[in-house]
């Protein structure tokens, strides 16, 4: 009798196990493999977007279950951080470039290069967006599907502009005239906003050698650029609009709350990126919102920084591999990955993507970024401290020059002496 | 000698299960203390000793008490958070006390409309934490919040934002802490209050104490050990208040609101320095402990008065 209670004790603690381990796929016994995917930038906006791919390859391939899971990008790393340890990562997952040297360094993602020259993506992914990726890690193997790349736009209230009678700035001259013509505090109505709290120094990279034309984040002897007098002047030109044309709460706006500005009609220009076009226009309509990209520095050059390019990862130590890269592959595809693109408002990276014909912004951000007149700024992802360097240090003193608590050279040559540091520090590791 | 033998058999047999038994009842809290928290804890501490860091696996090893070395002399941001985290509990516990204990005093008086003041005066306790900061957080929304409305009405200017200006963040954050903690020491008050016998105010009012000395020389003395255990259980979850600071100011501006459970979770969530985020940890947890007891002690806790 005691004996039973034991084994009926045995068998309950087993079968919790195997259910807790349940995070990677299986073969079921009808045949049908079952894989799981992370999506890391799961939310009401991008989730529809998965599943109505995921029904599309399910139905094209009924041998394959795919199973979804969504995790709000906020908390994608840490997910990944924790999966790694505990052994629970699934088959596939959502990856960028952002987060690629973190993955890589730990052994967690499998290679794509082999599969992707034996698939129908071979040659069909633009070489820009793969040589990014394969830019962000020192072996330079191409350690995901890459599926879409993005870029900084500053979106402005077309009727606003109508109303004061001006064209979208075509200089940054013209772009600091218009937030001051736009600006009307006694009506609640601000020319730009500044994004202050998480996320804030991308951005501010962009508008930054936007400003001042620098082209590359270190000079030939290793040394950051970002602390160039050229780039203190600009950081002074765009922080001086604090609380004069632009809210006092932007010291701590990170997306939600600066893009809540935006949507209820408080502000003339945001900047971000292309991702964040359809919350626009679903709260402001068509007609109201436009689209501008960086304008050309006083050298004449136009000069964008780098976006992070998102893919799918198929993970080393999932046991379907094999129908993790055909979710990827199916995915990345001409079909999905342009109805990715129209319906999150991004760049994709098959160039056979269709259906973008409809959307100007996409089709603007395409010449800009093939124009040979534009210069690109890569942000090095590749160092594993750029997020600590640019969130976790950087972010507060950015909020301090804000306040006036800090100058622009001091904050800059901070981080400038950082980034050096880990510049030299990759360099010497991998051989630079 | 067999009568002997047939009357010890059975008390033996049932001496020898009952010595087995209080363990066994024992075994699955203390198997659940040693998994949940002495597990946990002796993992910081293993961790607060090493460099661990998740994305720079090559630095990962031995630090000896470089960690805690880093953070005594070369981290000022230890000793701003540490600070503020000193000051965010004084004030709050403070006016959470002296609130709550007004609020106590006053559903404790019989009134018309008694029940629905105290179910008024107790249900913010029961609204989970980042729901409140998230009504907190519309209210001081320049866009969305009571400025946008006073503004309208032509009260004030446009775009004030409390949580955004560094004169005005700490208020912010305590007012919204106090809406929800306030709560806390008036129910815990209360139900000490009405266990102070009715005839010792009788016999206090016969004497002719006022309401003042009723109040100094009966209720406060009653209450001495409520008031000891709730402020103390308060600071302890005050120091740790990540959830509030965390939605609501995220810490800033510029370190303005970050407490050091705030900077750990940075520390080691986002930078992924495990190890000098488990360094910290540690501090924070001898720094509770020695004020715990040394709380305990100096308040005579269960001293007879």
């Amino acid at each position: 009798m005691a004996s039973r209670r034991w084994l009926t004790a045995g068998a309950l603690v087993v079968t919790s196990c195997l259910a807790l381990a349940g995070c990677g796929g299986d073969s079921g016994s009808d045949g049908t493999t079952t894989i799981t995917f992370w999506d890391d930038n799961g939310g009401p906006a991008r989730t529809p977007v998965w599943e109505h791919i995921i029904d599309e390859f399910e139905r094209d391939n009924p041998d394959i279950k795919v199973k979804y899971v969504g995790i709000p990008i906020a908390q994608a790393q840490q997910k990944y951080d924790t999966a790694i340890a505990g052994d629970g990562l699934p088959d596939v997952g959502g990856v960028s470039t952002a987060m690629l040297a973190n993955l890589v360094a730990r052994q967690a993602l499998e290679p794509m290069d082999e599969r992707i020259a034996n698939s129908s993506l071979d040659g069909k992914l633009s070489e820009q967006v793969v040589e990014s990726v394969r830019a962000t890690v020192p072996d330079e193997k191409l350690y995901f599907v890459p599926m879409s790349t993005n870029m900084g736009v500053f979106w402005y209230r077309a009727d606003w502009f109508a109303e004061a009678d001006i064209s979208p700035p075509a200089s940054w001259d013209e772009f600091y005239a218009a937030v001051e013509k736009l600006t009307d505090t006694g009506n609640n109505r601000y020319g730009y906003t500044i994004r202050g709290g998480a996320g804030s120094i991308s951005q501010l990279l962009e508008v930054l050698y936007g400003q001042s034309g620098i082209d590359e984040m270190f000079d030939s002897s290793g040394r950051s650029t970002v602390n160039d007098p050229r780039n203190v002047a600009a950081l002074e030109k765009i922080a001086g609009l604090y609380r004069k044309y632009t809210p006092e709460a932007d010291v701590t706006n990170d997306y939600v709350k600066m893009v809540a500005q935006f949507d209820g009609g408080n502000i003339g220009i945001m900047q971000h990126n292309l991702g964040s076009y359809t919350d626009h226009v679903k709260t402001l309509g068509e007609d109201k919102v436009g689209a501008m990209f960086v304008p050309p520095a006083e050298n004449g050059s136009r000069t964008v920084t780098s976006h992070p390019v998102s893919g799918l990862g198929v993970f080393a130590s999932g046991e379907q591999k094999d129908a993790a890269f055909r979710f990827a592959e199916f995915a990345a595809g001409k079909e999905m990955n342009g109805h990715w693109a129209a319906e999150t408002g991004v760049l994709p990276a098959n160039t056979e993507a269709a259906d973008l014909e409809g959307l100007a912004h996409i089709t603007e951000a395409t010449s800009v970024l093939n124009d040979p007149e534009t210069r690109l700024v890569q942000l090095p992802y590749y160092l594993p401290e750029f997020n600590a360097i640019t969130k976790t240090d950087a972010e507060p003193l950015f909020q301090k020059v804000l306040l006036g608590e800090m100058s622009a050279k001091e904050f800059l040559d901070q981080m400038a002496d950082k980034l050096t540091d880990a510049q030299a520090g990759y360099e010497q590791r991998n051989g630079g | 000698m067999a009568v002997g033998e047939v009357g010890t058999r059975p008390r033996e047999r049932v001496r020898g299960r009952g010595s087995r038994t209080p363990y066994l009842l024992i075994a699955p809290a203390v198997l659940a203390m040693l998994a949940f928290l002495v597990y946990p804890m002796a993992s910081v501490v293993y961790y607060s000793l090493q460099h661990y860091n998740i994305s720079k696996p090559w630095e990962n090893g031995f630090a000896g008490l470089d960690n805690f070395t880093r953070m005594l002399t070369a981290d000022p941001l230890f000793w701003q958070s540490l600070g503020f985290t000193a000051r965010w509990v004084l004030v709050e516990v403070s006016l959470q006390l002296v609130l709550g204990l007004a609020l106590a005093l006053i559903v404790n008086e019989t009134f018309v409309g008694r029940a629905a003041a105290r179910a008024m005066v107790f249900s913010p306790w029961a609204v989970s934490g980042v729901l409140t900061t998230g009504i907190w957080v519309l209210l001081y929304n320049p866009t969305t919040g009571l400025s946008r409305y006073l503004a309208d009405l032509g009260l004030m200017d446009y775009g004030a934002a409390p949580l955004a200006n560094p004169d005005t963040v700490f208020a912010a954050a305590v007012l919204a802490e106090l809406w929800r903690g306030v709560p806390f020491f008036a129910i815990l008050l209360l139900a000490d209050l009405q266990s102070i016998p009715r005839d010792l105010y009788e016999a206090a009012s016969v004497d002719g104490a006022s309401r003042v000395r009723r109040f100094y020389h009966v209720t406060l003395p009653h209450l001495k050990d409520a008031i000891i255990l709730s402020t103390l259980l308060r600071a302890v979850w005050e120091f740790n208040n990540v959830d509030l600071l965390y939605t609501l100011t995220g810490g800033g501006p510029a370190h303005q609101t970050t407490t050091l459970p705030l900077y750990v979770a940075s520390t080691a969530v986002q930078s992924q320095e495990f190890g000098y985020g488990s360094a910290l940890t540690t501090a924070g947890f001898l720094i509770l402990t020695f004020f715990s007891v040394a709380y305990l002690r100096l308040s005579k806790f269960g001293a007879r008065t």
